[in-house]
């Protein structure tokens, strides 16, 4: 049976019809993309760069292929195929990337130093701090010292308290309270939305 | 939920089980731009690196997982551990390059996938390791740690 990153690959090499970008129609949700295993790239020292990875700001967009420009000032050429998850606050298709959002990629990297997606998670942050303020869309959260601005998007916010499940109620949380908040940044602000946070109560 | 303050203190002489969760560090865009290159100062996203909370005295005090009753083993900068997550059998190979997570500000959080669960943060992978054992958009994952 082929795997997934093998489907990918022959994707790339293949050419052609075959390495379509994904479209506006939705890409494959990144849960069900990681449902399957995945891996860093084969012999890579722990503490090592993995170069099954990618990290940057978009700097243009051209068919299905992603000019990156890394925070290390290293440039990736990331193609997006048709087995490629999206993400942006959600699963997304390729028409949402935009020059100016930052990105995680992983895949595989091709002989030619392109990376053939996997999966591309669009302007995604994990951040943890306490909560200063609550109003009715938005909180703010001290990360580092820094104010992060983090805006409630009905029907998609959700909240975990520990191991129940998803809720779209965020009123349990009160200011003070520590969390992690997992969302999409807005480029070039200090203000994300919310997809997930994680509450320990 | 309440405190998880008794049982056995967890150790690496054997696998333990705990959440893994990740975070950003070295040159970065977004509210990780303000983040450093870590407690060892060689982090970074990319590469596949985590953070322990038991790297050194003044890192424990903060991260004080001994308060949720966990007491992990003291490992420093470099020293190598694999984490599996629970929900896929996938494991990445990562070495120790900043402090954290801070356990006890999330002491008593269980998080499961099916029935597998595993209670309080224990380790938190770069971007490009928790990518290898499940999407970055899971935020938070039942996960075995074990030395490597």
């Amino acid at each position: 049976m082929r795997s997934r990153r093998d489907v990918l690959k022959s994707a790339v090499l293949g050419g052609g019809a075959g390495v379509m970008a994904a479209t506006a129609l939705g890409s494959l949700g990144p849960e069900a993309a990681f449902a399957t295993a995945t891996s860093a790239a084969p012999g890579v020292e722990p503490g090592a760069p993995d170069p099954n990875f990618a990290e940057g700001r978009i700097r243009s967009i051209k068919d299905n292929t992603l000019l990156v420009l890394g925070s290390n000032m290293v440039f990736h050429t990331i193609r997006v195929v048709d087995g490629t998850s999206l993400w942006k606050l959600g699963p997304v298709g390729f028409d949402q990337a935009r020059p100016g959002d930052g990105l995680y990629a992983r895949g595989v990297r091709m002989p030619d130093g392109m990376l053939a997606a996997e999966a591309v998670w669009l302007n995604i942050v994990n951040i943890k701090g306490h909560i200063t303020d609550i109003k009715d869309q938005t909180l703010r959260l001290d990360h580092n010292g820094h104010e992060v601005l983090c805006h409630v998007v009905p029907g998609r916010s959700v909240a975990i308290h520990s191991e129940s499940p998803p809720t779209a109620d965020l009123s349990l949380l009160k200011v003070a309270q520590h969390v992690q908040i997992l969302g999409a940044w807005r480029p070039d602000t200090n203000e994300v939305d919310i997809a997930t946070v994680f509450s320990p109560h | 939920m309440a405190r998880t303050t008794s049982g056995p203190p967890a150790d690496l002489l054997g696998p333990v089980q705990g959440e893994v969760s990740w975070f950003c560090c070295g040159n970065s865009w977004g509210p990780c731009s303000s983040t450093g290159k870590g407690a060892c100062g060689t982090c970074n996203s990319g590469s596949l690196q985590h953070a322990w909370p038991n790297t050194s005295d003044a890192c424990w005090a903060i991260t004080r997982p001994d308060s949720c009753g966990v007491g992990l083993s003291r490992r420093t900068c470099g020293y190598r551990h694999r984490t599996t997550a629970l929900c896929t059998g996938t494991s990445v190979v990562t070495s120790i390059a900043d402090c954290g997570p801070q356990t006890d500000l999330f002491c008593g959080e269980r998080s499961c996938c099916g029935a597998t669960c595993a209670s309080n943060r224990l380790i938190d992978l770069t971007p490009a390791a928790f990518s290898a054992i499940a999407s970055l958009s899971s935020g938070l994952r039942p996960a075995e740690i074990s030395t490597a």
